[in-house]
């Protein structure tokens, strides 16, 4: 129990009462924060699952010329979605190979969904023959805002997660402000300790990674989660005009003049803009009543070789184009912004540093994991009767084992439902999300079921197995076997067959680990130089 | 080609630095080694690390640069703590 | 092992500190992103200086909250802190 009013010496103190707070605020959401790590882990990869999840467009062997491929697509718009007040296309890169577009619908009734979006072949303009699916885009929204409520729902819940993540690494600092100064003079320990140790190593090289993250996380969707500054202060539609161009490079649409008049060479207007960013370096083109005699045409720069989301676009007079204004700074804070934004996405990246931020997110997310199963282990010491745990323990118990070895079986199981489910299913891309919602559901039922540890080693084996076999399904599914793209030197396929693999191969040392632990140990035993290479003895410590 | 010398650079500069300490010395060569030794320890890993960071920010930039910096100094750190656990486990598996 | 009133008396002073780190964490923070307002800069940047900040704000009040003796203390904490915000934020609104 906690003793509150007592005076305790002032460093125990602080650093018990610090110990309790990172213990809960750890706990209390460290299942949500695990899924949040994981999924935003591999969302550093979503393009590339994209491109994986749609097998049936070609390997982009070099990026096309973005200026050709935007008028291509612009074109093919006027017919598809005619007097759209607004559309903005996202432009292949390096790492996409096709063209995504969303569009405000012209005259959609009120309580109407009045968006629409597509991806389109770059090739031919056309929306692509593929089939049905949400990609990587999955992971990347389930991130921050989950999935089946109001996606402003999602988001506050992600923001909590993400308030009690901060909380979490600031306590656990003043915790443990000693294992910075030992850091390399650890010891792997035994039972707890091990864990305890596992936990701190992974916590403390990529502290600045987590901590960077959890409140770049924070402000990507701050508006939302503080926005009160911004209801005090902007109070006319020009503040709010003056606000948004200080953060995003979409041109809101004014008055359309009712004058119909085609659009000038979108062609022309993206090249202006490769004059000025490099041939790759177009990222978003955004039209707003395209076909009216008042069209403006924004042409924004891409996010690739500069760590920064602040918007840097040219405006042009639709009709003529004419360039209209050359919006390439913003103010000190709005700037600030821009630069912690995009240290979140990481778009910035390099294959290398994309790599690095996968390595160290990975590590954060395993820190999230040792937190939470050391919160039972633990505590399994302290059990009156370790074989029947008292309600609280149970329910942590089983969580864990759906939300860490679950999660990995659900995700495996969205790369198979990508493969499996007939291409003609209705709502096809939404049955691949069923289907992972259904297969983690399941994981739990097990958990439940099954005893702890038995229940740990077959989700992990399961985990191991999905995703070894992947890349077997993938040759017998479709025509990008892993031999094929080792000849053509298809990247994108080759790495997430070999990544399936490197995966499958951690889940099954996790297993047999699990498997093989011996749950015997010393209680609760200081690190103590003397003693920490003697085998260890003495308290039974049962492990789930 | 200067990620992998960067890296290389934090590899080694995190060596030193963890063997400029007593117990890794006393682990590896069951004694501590002599003082000047380990100030020399001190500043080759803090010198290997402040060249990683020259060497990208002068490449990219301060942004890119200190992101790539931090980027392989945590995997830098992390395989060195790591090689140490793994010599310390083997060190204390009974033969 | 302890009484009704016992409970309440170890208890009360947890919930109410949750309470304060919660709910009194994120008005502190929420008034700071106002209070910003009334620095000398265009009133986007301020915005956004004070959304920027406020997630500091409500981390350090939630540490403050936990780190200090007594429930009461953290609330005191909070209410300085809170009351100059207060007057900035007032001039603004």
């Amino acid at each position: 129990m906690k003793t509150d009013q007592q005076a305790r010496p002032d460093g125990r103190g602080l650093r018990q009462s610090m110990s309790d707070l990172h213990t809960w605020v750890g706990l209390l959401l460290g299942w949500v924060l695990y899924a949040m790590f994981l999924t935003g882990t591999v969302s550093y990869f979503k393009d590339e699952l994209s491109q994986w999840m749609r097998p049936e467009l070609p390997a982009q062997s070099g990026v096309p010329d973005q200026a050709v491929v935007a008028q291509r697509v612009a074109d093919e718009l006027v017919t598809l979605v005619p007097g759209s007040p607004q559309w903005s296309l996202r432009l292949p890169d390096a790492r996409n190979n096709s063209v995504y577009a969303f569009w405000r619908t012209a005259g959609a009734a009120p309580g109407q969904r009045g968006f629409g979006e597509g991806n389109f072949d770059p090739a031919t303009g056309q929306t692509v023959s593929s089939r049905a699916t949400l990609g990587g885009d999955f992971f990347y929204r389930f991130h921050f805002q989950f999935h089946y409520m109001p996606v402003v729902w999602g988001r506050w819940i992600a923001g909590i997660a993400a308030m009690f993540m901060l909380v979490a690494i600031v306590s656990g600092v003043i915790t443990h402000k000693k294992i910075f100064v030992d850091f390399f003079t650890f010891r792997w320990g035994k039972g707890q300790r091990s864990w305890l140790d596992a936990h701190n190593a992974l916590s403390v090289f990529g502290l600045p990674f987590h901590a960077m993250i959890t409140y770049t996380g924070l402000v990507t969707l701050m508006a939302l989660y503080m926005p009160w500054g911004q209801q005090a202060g902007i109070k006319t539609a020009a503040d709010r005009q003056q606000l948004n161009a200080e953060l995003s490079a979409f041109i809101q649409p004014g008055k359309p003049s009712g004058e119909a008049a085609p659009l000038a060479s979108i062609e022309e207007m993206v090249r202006h803009a490769q004059e000025r960013w490099g041939r790759d370096g177009v990222g978003r083109v955004t039209a707003t009543h395209p076909g009216d005699a008042a069209a403006r045409v924004a042409v924004a720069r891409g996010d690739g070789g500069r760590v920064s989301m602040s918007p840097q676009y040219l405006e042009f007079e639709g009709t003529t184009g004419k360039l209209l204004a050359v919006h390439e700074g913003v103010g000190a804070a709005a700037e600030t912004r821009g630069v912690l934004y995009a240290l979140h996405l990481g778009r910035f990246s390099d294959s290398v540093t994309r790599w690095l931020y996968f390595l160290v997110s990975l590590a954060g997310t395993a820190m999230v994991g040792t937190g939470l199963v050391m919160w039972t282990v633990k505590r399994r010491q302290k059990l009156p009767d370790p074989a029947r745990p008292h309600i609280g323990f149970h329910v942590v118990e089983r969580l864990n084992i759906a939300s860490i070895a679950g999660l990995s079986v659900a995700m495996a199981a969205f790369l198979w439902a990508n493969r499996l489910l007939p291409e003609t299913l209705a709502d096809r891309a939404n049955w691949e999300i069923h289907s992972f919602f259904i297969v983690w559901a399941l994981t739990l039922l097990h958990g439940v079921l099954r005893p702890a540890k038995k229940a740990w080693v077959e989700q992990l084996w399961l985990a191991a197995a999905l995703l070894a076999l992947l890349p077997v399904l993938n040759a017998a599914t479709t025509h990008r076997p892993f031999w094929r793209s080792l000849a053509e030197g298809d990247w994108v396929f080759i790495g997430m067959d070999l990544m399936c693999w490197a995966l499958a191969a951690l889940h099954a040392v996790l297993a047999v680990r699990t498997l093989r632990h011996q749950p015997k140990t010393r209680a609760a035993r200081k690190p103590a130089r003397e003693t920490v290479n003697k085998p260890a003895g003495g308290a039974v410590l049962r492990e789930g | 080609m200067i990620h992998l010398s960067s890296f290389i650079l934090c590899l080694t500069g995190f060596a030193a630095l963890a063997f400029a300490m007593d117990r890794p010395q006393h682990d590896l060569f069951g004694r501590s080694l002599p003082a000047p030794a380990t100030v020399a320890l001190r500043v080759g890993g803090a010198a290997s690390l402040l060249g990683a960071l020259g060497l990208l920010v002068t490449w990219q930039g301060w942004g890119l640069g200190l992101v790539m910096f931090s980027g392989h100094t945590s995997l830098g750190a992390g395989l060195v703590h790591g090689a140490l656990i793994v010599q310390g486990r083997r060190a204390a598996r009974p033969n | 092992m302890t009484s009704v009133a016992g409970r309440v008396r170890s208890v009360g002073p947890l919930v109410s500190r949750i309470a304060a780190a919660l709910f009194g964490g994120y008005a502190l923070a929420a008034l700071a992103s106002v209070a910003v307002l009334a620095l000398p800069m265009s009133t986007p940047q301020a915005v956004l200086t004070g959304q920027l900040t406020s997630f500091v704000i409500y981390a350090a009040a939630v540490i403050w909250v936990f780190a200090v003796r007594s429930a009461l203390r953290a609330w005191a904490g909070l209410l300085v802190v809170a009351a100059p915000l207060l007057l900035s934020a007032w001039s603004v609104w």
